[in-house]
């Protein structure tokens, strides 16, 4: 039974520079409903400028962003955050002064049906019981995998029908990735489709139902998942 | 006790006055912005009191009508905040000490402004405006409740939704940015609170002090509201009015710390002529010992809600 993919982001085109320097160049990508998608590259490759202009903290130079149909290419971050596209972003970004708890309430800083609000956050303590232990803790004292749950978990906060998620595993011990994935995968079972901008090449494309790569700000390869993962040059040059 | 509130009723008004100009730099600062812009709002406010008590009010004699002054404060805070807006907007998108050197630039344009307009007097200023009370003492009246109110609001602020995004804002712009919160807007409304407050305190300060000229906002001032926030913390409201009102106080207390016979003459000298050097050593001491200021948050907060140590935390 396969049903027509419904696209829930489209990206056509999109062109970002930072000053005179080109980041990306004419991305196109299609993120469709119900699906985990990533996008993968090396250091630099403009990544991380993909998500922030979904997420319209830069402008893109040209291109256009659709998402659940509308045109959201010079939309504001708050509105399309209302609309349900949420980042974690890369670097995990917690506030680190302000308690776990304070950090969740922000994440649904577009909400404002109170008692939904702390029925979520309830919802969040009993996904991530470590967060729940430390509820009343500062952020910024929670170690590196606590900090990447809370980014997470403060992005569901604000109801997304689309999570970005970048870079979840930067700088994890391996087990903490293996736990983060497992969020990830039950996030997904929960119904939130996800972009999710990774390194670690082989996790993500395991984990997802499509893969883009991205070189020097270009697409170069994309396809399904397990097709990149038996791609001799995306082997080569991504998955050692 | 009369005498005491007729000696130091000047002072008294001058430490809620000082302590309102410190709450007008803080907002801005709540949002991580740091702005010297008050001196100019406050002249502003001033010379909207003098100009309409002195030419446009015409009151018979005996006191100036309270009421007036209130108006007075009411279009001085008005002006002050649709300046703000205007002056905002294309500012607050510097950053860090360039948003400083901006706000230092508008308060600079506006002192050489009121030099050279007919309207405020030029060089002389505008002299003798009228007063509303027979006693320093009863501008309290007006400051006292005004202080208080700004207090209020300041505590409810910090506690609601706005003063919660203002703290993302400060913390992390892009993570607040990315949370929904449109950086802005806020940093612009709390930027033009400050800047109505600063405007109303001048209006009533041209009063008080029965004249205004061009020395009223200047870069002096600018450095001394940010001091108020220095020595007296930066991470709650209460910093700011605790700060202003000590440092108001200090140079009264120096003097009659000065005037015991029983210290030595070079003691007494220091404490008399030396308020310069005290003032800086005490901001030199402040910022070893207090790094964040005399008030922070921990007094009350004590460990009651955030556990474990907390990272190393900077002053702005
Ligand atoms: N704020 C900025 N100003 C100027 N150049 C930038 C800025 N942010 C990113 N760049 C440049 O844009 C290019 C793409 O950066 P981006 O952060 O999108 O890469 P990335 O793929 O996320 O890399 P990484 O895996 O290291 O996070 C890089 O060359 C980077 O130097
Ligand atoms: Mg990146």
């Amino acid at each position: 039974m396969t049903t027509e993919p419904v696209p829930i982001l489209e990206l056509h085109g999109i062109t970002v520079n930072y000053g005179g320097i080109r980041a990306i160049e004419n991305i196109d990508l299609v993120v469709n409903t119900g699906e985990v998608v990533t996008l993968i590259g090396a250091n630099g490759a403009g990544k991380s400028t993909t998500l922030r202009a979904i997420s319209r903290l830069v402008n893109p130079l040209s291109g256009k962003i659709i998402y659940a149909g509308k045109d959201i290419t010079r939309a504001r971050t708050d509105e399309v955050v209302k609309w349900g596209i949420a980042q974690s972003p890369e670097g995990r970004r917690v506030l680190a002064r302000q308690s776990v708890l304070d950090n969740l309430r922000l994440g649904a800083y577009t909400r404002s049906d109170r008692a939904e609000i702390e029925r979520d956050l309830q919802q969040q303590f009993a996904l991530f019981p470590r967060l729940a232990e430390r509820r009343h803790q500062q952020a910024g004292t929670l170690s590196g995998g606590e900090q990447q749950m809370l980014a997470i978990a403060r992005a569901v906060m604000s109801r997304p029908r689309l999570l970005l998620l970048d870079e979840p595993s930067l700088g994890l011990a391996p087990l903490i990735v293996i736990e983060i994935f497992s969020i990830i995968r039950n996030l997904h079972a929960a119904g939130v489709t996800i972009l999710l901008v990774e390194q670690n090449a082989r996790l993500a494309l395991q984990n997802a139902d499509r893969g883009y790569v991205l070189e020097a700000g270009a697409i170069t390869f994309s396809g399904p998942a397990d097709q990149l993962l038996g791609d001799e040059r995306v082997k080569q040059a991504y998955l050692g | 006790m009369t005498d005491f509130f007729n000696t130091y009723g000047n002072l008294m008004v001058l430490m809620v006055f000082n302590a309102m100009l410190g709450l007008s730099l803080y907002l801005p600062l709540m949002a991580g912005q740091l702005s010297l812009a008050s001196p100019g709002f406050y002249a502003l406010g001033g010379y909207i009191g003098a100009v309409f008590s002195t030419k446009v009010f015409q009151s018979s004699d005996g006191a100036f009508p309270v009421s007036y002054v209130l108006l007075e404060m009411l279009v001085g805070g008005l002006a002050s905040g649709v300046l703000a807006i205007v002056v905002g907007i294309p500012a607050l998108r510097l950053r860090g000490i360039y948003l400083a050197l901006a706000t230092i630039a508008f308060v600079e344009i506006l002192r050489v402004l009121s030099l050279n307009l007919t309207i405020t007097g030029g060089a002389i200023g505008i002299f003798g405006i009228p007063q509303p009370f027979n006693r320093p003492l009863k501008y309290l009246y007006i400051a006292g409740p005004l202080l208080l109110f700004s207090m209020f609001f300041m505590y409810r602020l910090e506690r609601i939704r706005a003063g919660r995004a203002l703290t993302a804002i400060r913390e992390d712009e892009l993570a607040a940015g990315a949370m929904g919160i449109n950086p802005t807007y806020y940093k612009v409304l709390a930027f033009t609170l400050g800047a109505i407050l600063a405007g109303m305190v001048g209006a009533l300060s041209a009063h008080f002090l029965n004249t205004w000229n061009a020395r009223q906002g200047t870069f002096d001032a600018s450095i001394t509201y940010l001091t108020f926030a220095l020595i007296g913390g930066s991470r709650t409201f209460v910093g700011p009015v605790v700060g202003a009102m000590l440092l108001t106080a200090l140079p009264e207390l120096l003097r009659f710390l000065g005037g015991i016979d029983q210290l030595p003459q070079s003691v007494r000298d220091l404490f008399l002529n030396g308020r310069l050097i005290i003032f800086g050593l005490l901001i030199v001491l402040g910022t070893i010992f207090f790094p964040q200021g005399i008030i922070t948050p921990r007094l009350w907060e004590r460990r009651r809600r955030t556990k474990a140590v907390r990272p190393a935390e900077s002053n702005l």
